[in-house]
């Protein structure tokens, strides 16, 4: 199965091709999301559609230290919505056929491990993502005052 | 093959089948009203036979059997003249239900169930009704009702003969013939085209002459003004065909509903979501253009002249069709009424009361995303007014008012606002047992619940768990849920306020906006980010010294008019970083909130906007405090702030 390949630093992540419905250059700015989870980067206007930006780093790793701003963003599709997620860069596209499974201790957000030549790639499961991010926001207790 | 077709127009028969039950479920509740009226049961038998037609060539013989049993019933009380008694509009009501069953498990693939029950029953009655006459095997057409008066020669609309000329010089003489055909064949069906279409296309027509006949329910005038807008197209002549001239190749109209009249209105089913995206597209537009404008401003001034003008042109077209898409979106209210009179029957029969409901100015018109989102509570006022506000027959003699009760549903169109009323003559609202409950559950201390005045006190049903109710049925208990009715009325930009005399009745008045597409919005600017506020929800703007605010306890409040508004800074609130140091003087913005007025502190103001509002999709819907997103000139997605929720 083909997977996008890209980047968080140096880690390598595949999402299936057919669960992503682009790739954008990141907007020179987002708009902040008020009461949002610390993963959650911004909106951005997408050609007219407006669209969550998450921080794929924090989602994944909250506890890894901050990484430089993403390049990318990968847009998961999800229906009649997008979501988006910021990666350090974007690699290509790669045929990624045995998927390992996952590091015990793994969160759901990961299908499991592959190899691609000599590398090590994290394979995501792009409905867990989208289940992470909501379960972040409901997580997120709106401070009054 | 065959199943290929039957999915093609399965959706189509699921919502035809849909809306002929339903409004049979409506004819059959104004037949148990009035008795037997000849006109009311026609139709009745009218949607039974559709329905029967419908189902059987679908290959649905269960629904096809059922439903002609319920026809041959009807047809019964039709030719006898009976009234048609409680009971057997029981019966046929729960047929109509079963029927509606079977058309939703067809939707889905899934078998209906069992029918034999029914069948038996609506047999017997029919035994009953007419004894000499075993069931029938078939029922003929009925063909004098269903014949449209208007058949031929009467009803047939107009025809005219135009003989059109594309203008020498024109560039696209194709192009402009075929835009002259279009814009005709919008009016009505168009007959005798020449030359053929695929000429008129490709260009072909002799010395730029074409001609056609129009078959359209429209007036010459407004036939003549369609030609006008076409440049390049000259309307050589334009005479009525007589009706003695050759007639109309007969076209064989299927039995259908909406034969109303001799004018067939000319419609066309459109999925919802369609709407949507129309109102999408055409918002996109206006953005687009707005962008086009800012761009525009870059160019040197001695060459922005064309630039403006065609800027100006574009925009005011795309103005038209915004407009228009909103126009298409306009719903008659009685999309949601038409199934209230149904529901209070049953409602009152299943808690033993007598309710009369009346419905006015069904007819008013209101974006579809609203009329959307006011089903539920509607249906949930009405269960409210019958369970708790109208008292059972006996309880109403003994106070001297009439055994039956009314309930009234009133709509009408004031300015800019739709206003619908739901009113009662029963028992009314207790503020006092209102303010007991509240303090109970721990959402008001006993001293604020005293200082409510009794306005506020009613509006206390509309909290989340307080109920007055001393029975809770199955139907309602008045608390659960009408707080959901207010978050649902508030969400369409409306408002809800209930007036209630004790022992009188209870009025609901639900303030809604024809639209909720576009907002007016106050634009506030906290540190680098630009939030929306509903102007409707903005008392006023002061600007004041930070240091001169008064305080009291941990809070700070902000003297406005005569009163110390409580002081929130929209920063913290929102949790976005505002502008560092301390101002001396900021603006404070003073909103309505739930509990009154208060003042939001803000970095910049920066004015007003007319934007195009976008519903939150997941997962920013799970943030309390926001009302929608949209896109501004520059581009910028903003948040709109609903402001009651932000405090919460």
């Amino acid at each position: 199965m083909r997977h996008v390949v890209f980047r968080l630093e140096k880690d390598r992540f595949a999402l299936p091709l057919s669960a992503i419905r682009e790739v954008v250059v990141t907007p020179a700015r987002f708009s902040l999301v008020p009461r949002s989870p610390p993963s959650v980067r911004g909106i951005m206007n997408l050609r007219g559609r407006v669209v969550t930006v998450v921080e794929l780093s924090l989602l994944l790793r909250p506890d890894h230290p901050a990484i430089k701003p993403g390049t990318k963003v990968v847009l998961l599709d999800r229906g009649r919505r997008e979501l988006g997620l910021l990666v350090t860069e974007v690699d290509g596209i790669e045929v990624i056929e045995k998927v390992g499974p996952p590091p015990p201790k793994a969160p759901p957000t990961v299908k499991g491990l592959a190899r691609l030549g000599a590398l090590a790639i994290t394979v995501l499961e792009p409905e867990a993502l989208d289940i992470a991010v909501m379960a972040s926001f409901s997580r997120a207790v709106p401070s009054p005052r | 093959m065959a199943s290929i077709d039957i999915s093609r127009y399965l959706t189509l028969y699921v919502s035809e089948a849909q809306e002929h039950l339903e409004s049979l479920s409506d004819n059959l509740v104004k037949l148990e009203q009035a008795g037997s009226t000849g006109e009311v049961i026609d139709e009745a038998f009218r949607h039974a036979h559709s329905v029967k037609g419908m189902a059987a060539s679908m290959g649905f013989e269960l629904t096809a059997k059922l439903a002609h049993r319920m026809e041959d019933l009807l047809d019964a009380y039709r030719a006898l003249k009976e009234k048609v008694d409680r009971a057997s509009v029981d019966l046929l009501l729960s047929t109509t239900d079963a029927l509606l069953g079977h058309v939703r498990a067809s939707a889905e693939g899934k078998d209906v169930g069992d029918v034999s029950a029914l069948m038996g029953a609506l047999e017997r009655k029919l035994y009953l009704l007419k004894p000499d006459t075993s069931p029938r095997p078939s029922a003929p057409p009925p063909a004098s009702v269903a014949a449209p008066s208007a058949a031929r020669g009467l009803g047939l609309p107009p025809r005219y003969q135009i003989k059109l000329k594309v203008a020498a010089g024109s560039a696209t003489p194709g192009v402009r013939a075929f835009l002259a055909h279009k814009r005709l064949s919008g009016l009505g069906n168009v007959f005798d085209l020449r030359p053929p279409l695929d000429d008129l296309k490709a260009g072909r027509l002799a010395d730029g002459n074409f001609s056609l006949e129009l078959e359209s329910t429209f007036h010459e005038t407004e036939v003549r003004a369609a030609l006008k807008t076409i440049a390049d197209v000259e309307l050589v002549s334009l005479k009525v065909i007589e009706p003695d001239a050759p007639p109309a190749p007969k076209t064989v109209e299927p039995e259908g509903p909406r034969v109303v009249g001799q004018e067939p209105a000319r419609t066309v089913r459109v999925r919802t979501e369609l709407l949507d995206q129309l109102l999408d597209g055409a918002g996109e537009l206006l953005l687009a253009t707005a962008r086009v404008r800012e761009v525009g401003k870059s160019v040197p001034e001695g060459a922005r002249g064309v630039l403006d003008s065609e800027v100006d042109r574009l925009n005011a077209l795309v103005k038209d069709l915004h407009a228009k898409v909103m126009k298409a979106r306009m719903t008659p209210i009685s999309v949601m009424t038409d199934r209230l009179p149904r529901a209070a029957r049953d409602i009152a029969r299943r808690r033993e009361r007598d309710v009369e409901l009346t419905i006015t100015g069904a007819e008013v018109e209101l974006d579809r995303a609203i009329v959307d989102e006011l089903n539920d509570p509607l249906l949930h006022l009405l269960r409210n007014a019958i369970d708790h506000g109208i008292e059972p027959p006996v309880e109403r003699e003994k106070q001297g008012k009439p055994p039956r009760g009314r309930v009234q549903v009133n709509v009408r169109r004031e300015k800019d606002r739709v206003l619908l009323e739901v009113e009662d003559d029963g028992r009314g609202m207790d503020g006092d047992k209102l303010r007991a409950a509240a303090v109970a559950r721990g959402l008001l201390t006993p001293e604020a619940a005293q200082g409510l005045s009794a306005r506020e006190a009613l509006m206390l049903a509309c909290m989340p768990g307080v109920s007055t109710a001393t029975d809770v049925t199955d139907i309602s208990g008045r608390g659960v849920g009408m707080d959901a009715v207010k978050r649902a009325i508030e969400s369409v930009g409306g408002t809800l306020e209930i007036e209630s005399q004790k022992g009188k009745g209870t009025r609901f008045r639900l303030q809604l906006p024809l639209t909720v597409a576009v907002v007016q919005l106050l634009l506030v600017a906290v540190g680098d980010e630009t939030f929306g506020l509903p102007v409707a929800k903005v008392s006023g703007v002061v600007e004041f010294p930070e240091a001169q605010l008064a305080h009291s306890q941990n809070a700070s409040l902000l003297p406005f008019g005569n009163a110390l508004l409580p002081v929130y800074s929209l920063a913290a609130l929102l949790t976005v970083p505002g502008d560092d140091g301390v101002e001396q003087t900021r603006p404070y913005v003073v909103v309505e909130a739930e509990s009154g007025k208060v003042a939001l502190g803000v970095d910049r103001l920066q004015g007003q906007e007319e934007v195009v509002l976008k519903a939150l999709s997941r997962p920013l819907d799970l943030v309390p405090g926001l009302a929608g997103v949209t896109i501004l000139g520059n581009g910028r997605p903003i948040f709109i702030l609903d402001v009651p929720r932000l405090l919460v």
